[in-house]
């Protein structure tokens, strides 16, 4: 079973827990000043404890690492597994390259887009799936192939799709 | 022909991705016996006598790389390992570093030796989870086992090893957009020359080698030059190769071979044809950044002479296609790849990439002309102008196929074939 990149329901966080997550941040940050260059490994950090790569984090990484707040903005709009926003806990990310393709990746995208009623890039109505259509995964001998966040899904048909995240919501309830 | 195992030795083997298992095999049992006794300059002398080309798909030199690097007096110098494996239809890499981390780490151990670099950097693409995790379990248990360190296995030599993890971007393969991101900045390509050897990492000289590369090193010191070039089929072809077999293929998978078998070897024999019964329509070799290639074409050899059909070996992804396929279709799907992954750092290919994908789009919609298919080698030509690779070669499996299969774009453009409805993206 794949593992939420972080627990729902975010918005009910209260302030103390806010806090606690600033001085997480700072903490896991104390070993990076040693390791100069380290920035994606901090956002990484900041990632796993937030959710998402919130302003907050950004400042207090650019503070700790000595880096200007826009320099650190920057690395994270440029990578696409870097969140400026909320995420839900499972991404599910459908490569939509050429070996995949031929192998059917479409008919999964779609199953997994009238399943949850969403396009690619959106977030299903109960919060917990966004789908994506992404470049090749490197796991093109199994494809059509799929990530439940970083967690591999071999040969994957429109069936295992739906059953998938059947399997997924039992999971989370 | 059986595969030789030589880079994938261990694959396969139960708990091969452990350091036991690996010293078992024999493993770091090269790396100390060099570290001890071996003159850095004998080590690469033997890998430029054994003929190792860098198997990242550029080919060059491994032994005269080192040499470079090491014949540079500025310090300090680094060795990188390149596991950002991005290229459609490639996943040679990824086994190496879920099953047998230890074995790249070895030849990267040597490596450093060579051109007396003290710190390495293993980077590898952040959607490979379970290979992150391995290579961090590994690097773990090297330096409580004193194989990594200060003293690394037990000879003085002092080498340090840190992992970094990409986040979603096929540029930072290519090897500058790779120093910059490991460097904690965006990954655009910087301007060669200064090529890495005198200026990689922190712009020091670095030895940055493909995953697969790091792991012929070892072999060669246990086995000795003249056995590596034998492994291949002629003295350009030293070794064997790691070739992927993905899309239309009864067995898809892994297939080490020796370098230089044909690509109907490798489709017929070891992947055993197509699926039911189907003709095959053309292969790209390796992976989307090569041109496709047509059945008429099978005899080509899976070395860097498949140059002569205008396409590339690059990794050895070899994507098969059968008849049913619609090479423009095809090429949409490579189009739709580089457009996402260009970085946007030179307008060529920042502009150039969209471009072919509305043109493509238009044409599988039936809505092309022939002047379109004009345009297609027009915007190819102003790509040929990008600032680095990506967008050099983005273009080509586009123009490429319009080159060998123009009657079927044609037919396309004159409403002989249906439109299709392009699927989501």
């Amino acid at each position: 079973m794949a593992q939420p990149i972080h627990a729902p329901n975010q918005e009910n966080v209260g302030a103390d827990d806010a806090d606690s997550n600033v001085n997480r941040l700072r903490e896991q940050l104390q070993p990076l000043k040693e390791d100069p260059g380290s920035v994606m490994e901090a956002i990484y950090a900041a990632q796993e404890i937030f959710g998402f790569v919130t302003p907050e984090a950004i400042e207090v990484i650019a503070e700790e690492l000595g880096y200007p707040e826009a320099h650190v903005y920057g690395v994270v709009t440029f990578y696409t597994m870097f969140y400026t926003d909320d995420q839900p806990p499972y991404i599910l990310r459908v490569c939509r390259d050429l070996s995949c393709h031929l192998a059917g990746a479409e008919a999964v995208a779609g199953a997994i887009e009238k399943k949850l009623n969403i396009h690619p890039g959106e977030t299903s109505e109960d919060g917990l799936f966004k789908l994506e259509l992404v470049s090749c995964l490197g796991q093109c001998e199994k494809q059509p192939a799929m990530l439940v966040n970083l967690d591999s899904r071999a040969e994957m048909t429109a069936g295992k799709a739906v059953d998938l995240i059947n399997e997924l919501k039992t999971g989370t309830e | 022909m059986p595969e030789i195992r030589v880079v994938n030795r261990n694959i396969g083997k139960k708990d091969s991705h452990t350091l036991k298992v690996f010293r078992a095999e024999g493993g770091y049992e090269q790396a100390k016996r060099a570290l001890k006794s071996m003159d850095p300059e004998e080590l690469i002398g033997l890998m430029e006598e054994a003929g190792l080309k860098g198997r990242g798909g550029a080919f060059f030199p491994t032994g005269f790389k080192w040499k470079l690097v090491r014949g540079d007096p500025n310090t300090p110098r680094y060795v990188v390992a390149n596991g950002d494996e991005s290229e459609p239809g490639t996943f040679c890499n990824r086994y190496i570093l879920e099953e047998d981390p230890h074995n790249f780490i070895e030849g990267m151990i040597l490596a450093a030796y060579a051109v007396e670099a003290h710190t390495g950097y293993i980077y590898i693409r952040g959607e490979y989870g379970l290979a992150i995790e391995r290579v961090q379990e590994a690097l773990k248990v090297c330096y409580e086992e004193g194989v990594l360190g200060e003293n690394a296995l037990g000879t003085g030599f002092k080498v340090d090893l840190i992992l970094r993890r990409g986040a979603g971007a096929y540029i930072c393969g290519e090897e500058t957009a790779l120093f910059n991101s490991l460097e904690g900045k965006r990954g655009n390509p910087r301007f060669k020359p200064p090529f890495p050897t005198n200026s990689g990492v922190w712009r020091k000289p670095t030895v940055i080698n493909n995953i697969e590369t790091y792991c012929n090193i070892a072999p060669i010191l246990e086995n000795g030059a003249e056995w590596f070039q034998q492994l291949g089929d002629g003295e350009d072809n030293a070794g064997t190769k790691v070739y992927c077999l993905s899309g239309h293929i009864n067995k898809p998978g892994l297939y080490e071979l020796p370098l230089g078998v044909t690509a109907r070897e490798l489709i017929f024999e070891y992947g055993e044809g197509i699926p039911g019964g189907k003709a095959l329509k053309g292969f790209k070799p390796g992976g989307a950044s090569a041109g496709v290639l047509t059945a008429e074409e099978l005899d080509a050899k899976m070395d860097a002479s498949i140059g002569q059909y205008n396409t590339i070996l690059g990794t050895g992804g070899c994507i098969v296609m059968d008849e049913t396929v619609s090479i423009v279709d095809s090429a949409y799907r490579d189009a739709l790849f580089f457009e996402e992954e260009s970085c946007g750092f030179c307008i060529p290919c920042r502009e150039g990439t969209p471009n072919l994908v509305q043109i493509l789009e238009r044409i599988l919609h039936g809505q092309g002309t022939m002047a379109d298919l004009d345009l297609l080698e027009d915007i190819g030509e102003s790509m040929a102008g990008s600032f680095c690779g990506l967008g050099q070669f983005a273009y080509r499996p586009v123009v490429g196929a319009l080159r060998k299969y123009r009657e079927e774009f044609e037919a396309y453009v004159r409403g002989e074939i249906p439109a299709s409805i392009v699927g989501s993206q």
